[in-house]
């Protein structure tokens, strides 16, 4: 009997977890399916089946989860973001998730596989999450136990790598899972980039923005390479933080980033339609309106053509470049 | 300290509140399309469409010389609990001097809440303080109960504007005599009369069309901004119940041992939705099962642009349309709307509703 096949859409929370959620579900004696990059038709099969007016992660995922449907996996992995943090929560667009691809992608409903992550630190790989889920498949506690302890192992690895190595989200699952190093090397110019992963990694939305920048002369860093207490400390002086869980990392990033002498420019990069974004952007825009930094927003979506980001991008750099040599 | 708050609704209820406290209070005019400029000028691009409304509103009230605003605050996952926060921030850094009085959730801060009732309770003691919440909670009752009838009856009106007339007369008395209980009750009774005493010619039972509004809290309460959707529909003769009024809203956050709120009907959406999240979701979809098991005709979905909760219940409603067999027409409303837009959209939906009827019964 061949292995049961199960399809991990590879959009929104995907490469975050990847290195969790990969090995979990290999461990128990499933074959793991990745739809990989996002590809136009992709993103055309996910516009079709969702409302015109959502984000465009959101168009993505369910491209995602109807490129699996295509390829005829028995299982499709869908779960319910609802909170990694005390206090924290995740857009209402997580939490509503399974629900809608439920309701608007037919014959899904059998295949899905949902339970809600409610907890309490980033490491969502616990057994009181995802014991319900091992037991869709096996009914071995102890295989179940393992499969977890093996990808939390991968996860705390990658987590090793954002952190202290300073890899980003990409390069790290790249380390993580081909042993691949990350092109490193030292470049006169150093860019905070503040985005979610579902949008900076995406092939359509993000277009590869940080191989651009490294293109130009310049390393990025990005808000994986702060751990939790870091950017609990960033966070300090709100009365009241953001609800949204990687909105607030966002936040706390860029907080970082702004005070870190040896970074020289931020860029935004924010999606069509990102509610929380919006009232991130404008927090960011009063809260650092005195600060000398370039800041910049890029927002993108489904019909940014990859001109225009490069436009941007290398004006951007040039700018930082001319006022680094004047200083000079 | 001249008070000031957000506007949404019969605006009159919580200057009442204010003035029974011995407050100065700055009446914020109704949004008019200067309003929405100026929200929509000083706002994010993507920020939901009540923020940029309350936005411009908050400055037309300063302009007129409020220096505190009242407001509710949240704590998510819907944008509308950090509105305070980023409007406040927004404001300084336009230059006003404004102080904010947030009430948050009680269970989630009840010093901070018990310390905002010091605030807003001035000179007056506790007890006064008790008697004037609820005395504009039963004006709240009493105003949303006038406007039920209105807007049901309206549909049917021999002289138009009759009703819309009288409730604006209602309306007024109430702002001037409305001081204790007794006085809304009295009030109450006279508006039941005069509305009774308004002409009207009901079409017999087979021909009534009538219609659902459910969606998001503002732009379902406020007509200002929803461009008169109850009045519009009134004019094409459909009877019109909306899912969320003032009263109701209020006796939704109220605790379970005061007020039983209408937890049977969200109860009924446990199988479009596992859970809330954030907004008025599981309320809506509740309501468009209540709304057919009730023998209405169609359902009209309201919603501000880019709304996160509404564009999940937006997703789910071509299912349960098909599944109730009733006719759901969304409208997301914003800074671009238009009345003409509206109207059309509205008439071809009527029409719709009205074939549906009569294919039905045969």
């Amino acid at each position: 009997m061949t292995a049961a096949r199960i399809g991990l859409p590879t959009a929104l929370m995907h490469s975050y977890y990847r290195s969790f959620w990969k090995p979990f579900f290999e461990e128990l004696g499933l074959e793991v399916i990745e739809t990989g990059p996002t590809t136009k038709a992709i993103l055309n099969k996910g516009i079709r089946y969702s409302v015109p007016e959502i984000c465009a992660p959101m168009k993505i995922y369910t491209g995602h989860v109807l490129e699996l449907l295509d390829q005829g996996v028995d299982w499709i992995y869908i779960p319910r973001f609802v909170s990694i943090r005390k206090g924290d929560v995740f857009c209402p667009k997580f939490l509503g998730l399974p629900d809608m691809l439920k309701h608007t992608i037919p014959d899904l409903t059998s295949k899905m596989v949902t339970h809600h992550l409610n907890v309490k630190h980033e490491n969502i790989a616990c057994m009181k999450e995802y014991l319900e889920i091992g037991k869709l498949f096996t009914s071995n506690y102890r295989k179940i136990k393992n499969a977890v302890q093996t990808g939390r192992k991968k996860w705390l690895e990658f987590r090793k790598y954002c952190v202290l190595e300073r890899y980003n989200c990409q390069t790290a699952n790249g380390k993580v899972f081909t042993g691949k190093p990350a092109l490193q090397s030292d470049l006169p110019i150093k860019i905070g980039v503040i985005g979610y992963v579902y949008n900076v990694y995406d092939d359509i939305l993000g277009m590869d923005i940080i191989s651009r920048l490294y293109k130009l002369g310049a390393n990025t860093v990005t808000f994986e390479m702060l751990e939790q207490g870091e950017i609990d400390r960033q966070l300090r002086g709100y009365k009241k933080r953001l609800f949204w869980a990687f909105s607030n990392k966002l936040l706390a990033s860029a907080h970082q980033f702004f005070r870190d002498a040896t970074i020289d420019g931020i860029i935004h990069v924010t999606a069509f339609g990102c509610g929380p974004d919006s009232f991130l952007g404008k927090i960011l825009e009063i809260n650092f309106s005195q600060s000398p930094k370039p800041f910049m927003t890029v927002r993108v979506d489904e019909h940014t053509g990859e001109s225009h980001l490069q436009t941007r991008v290398e004006a951007f750099i040039d700018m930082i470049a001319k006022s680094k040599n004047f200083k000079e | 300290m001249k008070l000031t708050f957000p506007y949404m609704g019969s605006t009159i209820i919580y200057q009442k509140l204010l003035q029974l406290l011995d407050h100065e209070v700055i009446m914020p005019p109704r949004p008019t399309q200067r309003t929405i400029n100026l929200g929509v000028k000083y706002s994010p691009e993507f920020a939901c469409f009540p923020y940029k409304v309350l936005l411009g509103s908050y400055i037309e009230s300063l302009e007129l010389g409020a220096d505190t605003i009242i407001t509710s605050g949240g704590h998510g996952p819907c944008r509308a609990g950090l509105y305070s926060e980023i409007h406040l921030k927004t404001l300084r850094n336009l230059g006003y001097h404004v102080d904010m009085i947030v009430f948050d959730d009680i269970y989630h801060y009840p010093k901070l809440f018990l310390e905002r009732l010091r605030m807003i309770k001035n000179h007056k003691s506790f007890l006064q303080l008790i008697r004037a919440i609820y005395t504009s909670y039963q004006l709240a009752h009493a105003i949303d109960s006038l406007q039920k009838f209105m807007e049901i009856k309206q549909a049917y009106e021999l002289e138009q504007g009759a009703f819309a007339k009288a409730f604006e007369i209602m309306r007024q008395k109430f702002a001037k005599a409305a001081n204790t209980v007794k006085d809304v009750q009295c009030l109450q009774r006279e508006g039941e009369m005069l509305f009774s005493s308004i002409p009207v010619h009901e079409p017999p039972e087979s021909q009534k069309v009538r219609i659902g509004i459910v969606g998001e809290i503002y732009v379902v309460i406020e007509s200002s901004i929803n461009t008169g959707i109850a009045a519009l529909l009134n004019k094409l003769g459909c009877e019109v119940t909306r899912s969320l009024y003032v009263s109701e809203w209020v006796d939704h956050a109220l605790p379970r041992f005061i007020k039983k709120s209408d937890t049977a009907i969200i109860k009924n959406s446990k199988k479009y939705m596992e859970m809330g999240i954030g907004g008025h979701e599981i309320h809506n979809i509740g309501h468009m099962i209540h709304y057919k098991e009730q023998g209405f005709d169609g359902i009209v979905h309201l919603m501000p642009f880019a709304c996160l909760p509404e564009l999940i219940t937006q997703s789910l409603i071509p299912k349960i349309s098909i599944d109730l067999d009733m006719p759901i027409l969304t409208l997301a409303i914003d800074e671009q709307s238009g009345a003409a837009n509206t109207l059309t959209r509205l008439e071809a939906f009527v029409d719709l509703v009205r074939n549906h009827k009569l294919q039905k019964a045969g």
